[in-house]
């Protein structure tokens, strides 16, 4: 009788430990990869490429950071590549600039956040108001901001002329690129919205269970919205930030960075069906897709393996991350 | 009497409509042409096919066009697919619906749709010259009479040529990178191709490394970091197989303080980067172009005399039917040819002849 004398506790305790190194599991990968680059080059952790580092995870974590509340809706926004492209020219064309006169300072990176806010709040609206899905929604106002883009672009890209907003994106400040300092002001005011205010908190409310959310008396459409109109603010912000780091505006600026942001709020742990995750979670699982870019880069391993080898890493980091929680990922049929 | 021509987008859902008016009307179509009775120039269509207005390439391409229809006194019309193969096919299915001789020069989405738009042409007994895709074991006489020629450009050439004027300007010796392209693209394997080549006969030159940046500007910045920092001050030169690469490869030395000091070239002359040749402090020495306004007015012009019977399409020999077309490398030295359209006497002699800048067969 004294095999019953173990504490009932050891087993819950023991539960607890590996759902917290589960937890961890995509800030364990990114540590490993770390490891390995390092070991494999040791310019991976020279001052120079650790510049590189902060500065090509800035514009990715921008995007990702809105993008998070969105998909912890259960919603997915497609739009990015598109609001960028709008952003990116509003913000060039409002700016000093090669194609008018205008000339609007500061002005103009507001403007280009605002574009990028009135695509993401009609993308809420039309989700909400008429019930339509959101990826439906958001592809459709992706081609819309694309098609905006265009028409702005005229055939040729418009050229940023303001050397102070050029440097937003290409300058540094204590040493620091520029455009990494604003991406973690935007991270810190997306992590306090998450952690603080309602839009946050009923987020992932809304995000378990739609229904419940709704009996309960949340007023989930307010709360939609708003996440979507975040969704859009940060993909302005990104445009406007791409847009003074290549000194241009253009509807193809965009390109490959709606693949790369869901990847990586996704390998960060945040859940497509929605309720589970946060913008930490993502910043995580953008640094992680942006080590293995530079470290496979600096390997030497040849760009035609290259591409494998990044969605092999992925595969396996969604695996060793996501196996605890294989039957809630209930997209995956 | 010139009339000033215009150019007309049919949109995705006019062009859908008119695809099932096209399946029907084709059958017919299809007959007169077996005859290819010559009809009078005035009742021929123009029509241009292209990717999309959105990129300088092609509106200089359908400038180029219209230049021909100035010449011709026709309208011309243009067709845009935006990337959509299945938006491309559909319109051009529908071009035979209106009953008149259409003249249809366009770029193919991708190289497996070439087929299906010859084919649709030939149904619709229009005349089509393709340009730049096919796949490379089908050839125009293998199809019909009605797909008159293939025009492409040969990266290899191109590509040893750029190459030679970047190891020039770092005085032959030293070490460069390359940015390639999308590595199953054809024009990109061929440029990279004519990079060996042109390192092959330059043994001062080291490729230190290669890696894709898929044709994107964004791509290129955060490569060139990453290359930056791994070959510290080794590198000499950068060659990009696009102009876009080429572009964000020198956003990336500027942001790093070496604008101007490591020379880079590109392709397709795209507008900002014949500015930046312009400007030699920019530190981008040449491109390559493959003259998009005589893509538009050459092309169309052949597809235009098959259409009018001028020529006879049977009679071509398998060089006009499938060649490549001419490339220069655009430096500082003859940069201010290639930032605005030329005048339409300086293309004349092309559209009258549109062989003139053959550089022989596509094999």
């Amino acid at each position: 009788m004294t095999h019953t004398a173990a504490p009932p506790t050891a087993p819950r305790f023991a539960a607890a430990w590996k759902r917290r190194l589960l937890d961890g599991g995509p800030l364990v990968a990114l540590v490993a990869l770390i490891l390995i680059f390092a070991v494999g080059n040791p310019a991976f952790l020279s001052p120079g490429n650790m510049g590189i580092l902060l500065s090509q995870l800035a514009i990715p974590l921008v995007i990702a950071t809105g993008l998070t509340f969105v998909i912890l809706l259960g919603g997915i926004d497609l739009s990015i590549e598109g609001v960028m492209a709008t952003s990116s020219l509003v913000f060039v064309l409002t700016a000093a600039n090669d194609r008018n006169d205008i000339s609007l300072g500061v002005g103009a990176v507001v403007l280009g956040i605002l574009a990028g806010t009135a695509m993401g709040t009609a993308n809420g609206v039309l989700n909400v108001r008429f019930g339509i899905p959101s990826f439906m929604v958001t592809l459709g106002m992706g081609a819309i901001g694309i098609g905006i883009a265009t028409v702005l672009f005229g055939g040729r890209s418009p050229r940023l002329l303001d050397p102070a907003l050029k440097s937003i994106g290409t300058g540094n400040t204590f040493g620091i690129a520029n455009i990494f300092l604003i991406a973690v002001i935007v991270l810190a005011i997306g992590y306090l919205i998450q952690r603080f205010t309602k839009i946050g908190r009923y987020g992932y409310v809304i995000g378990g269970d739609e229904g419940i959310a709704k009996l309960s008396g949340v007023k989930v459409s307010r709360y939609k919205i708003a996440a979507f109109a975040i969704g859009g603010t940060t993909a302005g912000i990104a445009g406007v930030l791409v847009g003074a780091q290549l000194g241009v505006g253009s509807p193809t600026i965009s390109q490959g960075f709606l693949f790369t942001s869901i990847t990586a709020v996704v390998l960060g742990g945040t859940l497509l069906t929605g309720g589970r995750g946060g913008v930490i979670r993502s910043l995580v699982g953008v640094a992680i897709i942006i080590v293995l870019g530079n470290g496979l880069i600096l390997m030497g391993v040849d760009s035609y393996v290259q591409i494998a080898v990044q969605g092999l890493v992925i595969i396996a980091a969604v695996i060793a991350t996501g196996w605890r929680l294989r039957t809630r990922v209930r997209v995956i049929k | 009497m010139i009339r000033k021509s215009n150019q007309r987008i049919i949109g995705a859902g006019i062009a859908a409509l008119m695809a099932g008016a096209a399946l029907t009307g084709c059958s017919s179509a299809a007959e007169d042409a077996g005859n290819a009775a010559p009809v009078t120039s005035s009742d021929v269509e123009l029509i241009q096919g292209v990717r999309s207005l959105s990129n300088a390439y092609h509106a200089n391409w359908v400038d180029g066009g219209d230049l021909f229809g100035e010449f011709a006194d026709l309208e011309v019309i243009t067709i845009t697919d935006e990337s959509d193969s299945q938006r491309q096919l559909s319109q051009v299915r529908a071009l035979g619906a209106s009953g008149k001789v259409f003249a249809l020069n366009v770029d193919p989405n991708t190289s497996s749709d070439t087929e299906a738009i010859v084919n649709a042409v030939t149904d619709a007994g229009g005349f089509v010259v393709t340009q730049w895709n096919k796949p490379d074991d089908l050839f125009p006489w293998d199809v019909s009479d009605n797909w008159v020629a293939h025009i492409s450009f040969d990266g290899r050439t191109s590509g040893q040529e750029v190459s030679e004027a970047l190891f020039d300007e770092i005085g032959g010796e030293g070490n460069i990178i390359a940015l390639q392209g999308i590595l199953d693209n054809v024009p990109a394997k061929q440029r990279f191709e004519g990079l060996q080549n042109a390192l092959a006969d330059a043994p001062g030159i080291t490729l230190l490394e290669d890696q894709t940046a898929n044709y994107s500007r964004s791509e290129a910045l955060t490569v060139t970091q990453t290359l930056l920092a791994k070959h510290g001050g080794q590198i000499d030169g950068i060659w990009a197989a696009n102009d876009e690469m080429a572009l964000g490869a020198i956003e990336a030395l500027r942001a790093a303080g070496l604008e101007g000091q490591i020379p880079v070239v590109g392709f397709d002359a795209v507008p900002e980067a014949l500015e930046a040749i312009e400007d030699p402090a920019s530190g981008y020495i040449a491109t390559v172009s493959t003259d998009p306004w005589w893509q538009g007015g050459a092309g169309l012009a052949i597809a235009y005399q098959a259409a009018t019977g001028e020529i006879d399409v049977a009679k071509l020999s398998h060089e006009q039917r499938a060649f490549y077309g001419s490339q220069t490398v655009v430096t500082v030295k003859n940069v201010a040819d290639y930032l605005q359209a030329p005048p339409l006497d300086k293309l004349v002699p092309d559209f009258e002849n549109p062989w003139l800048r053959s550089q022989g067969a596509i094999k």
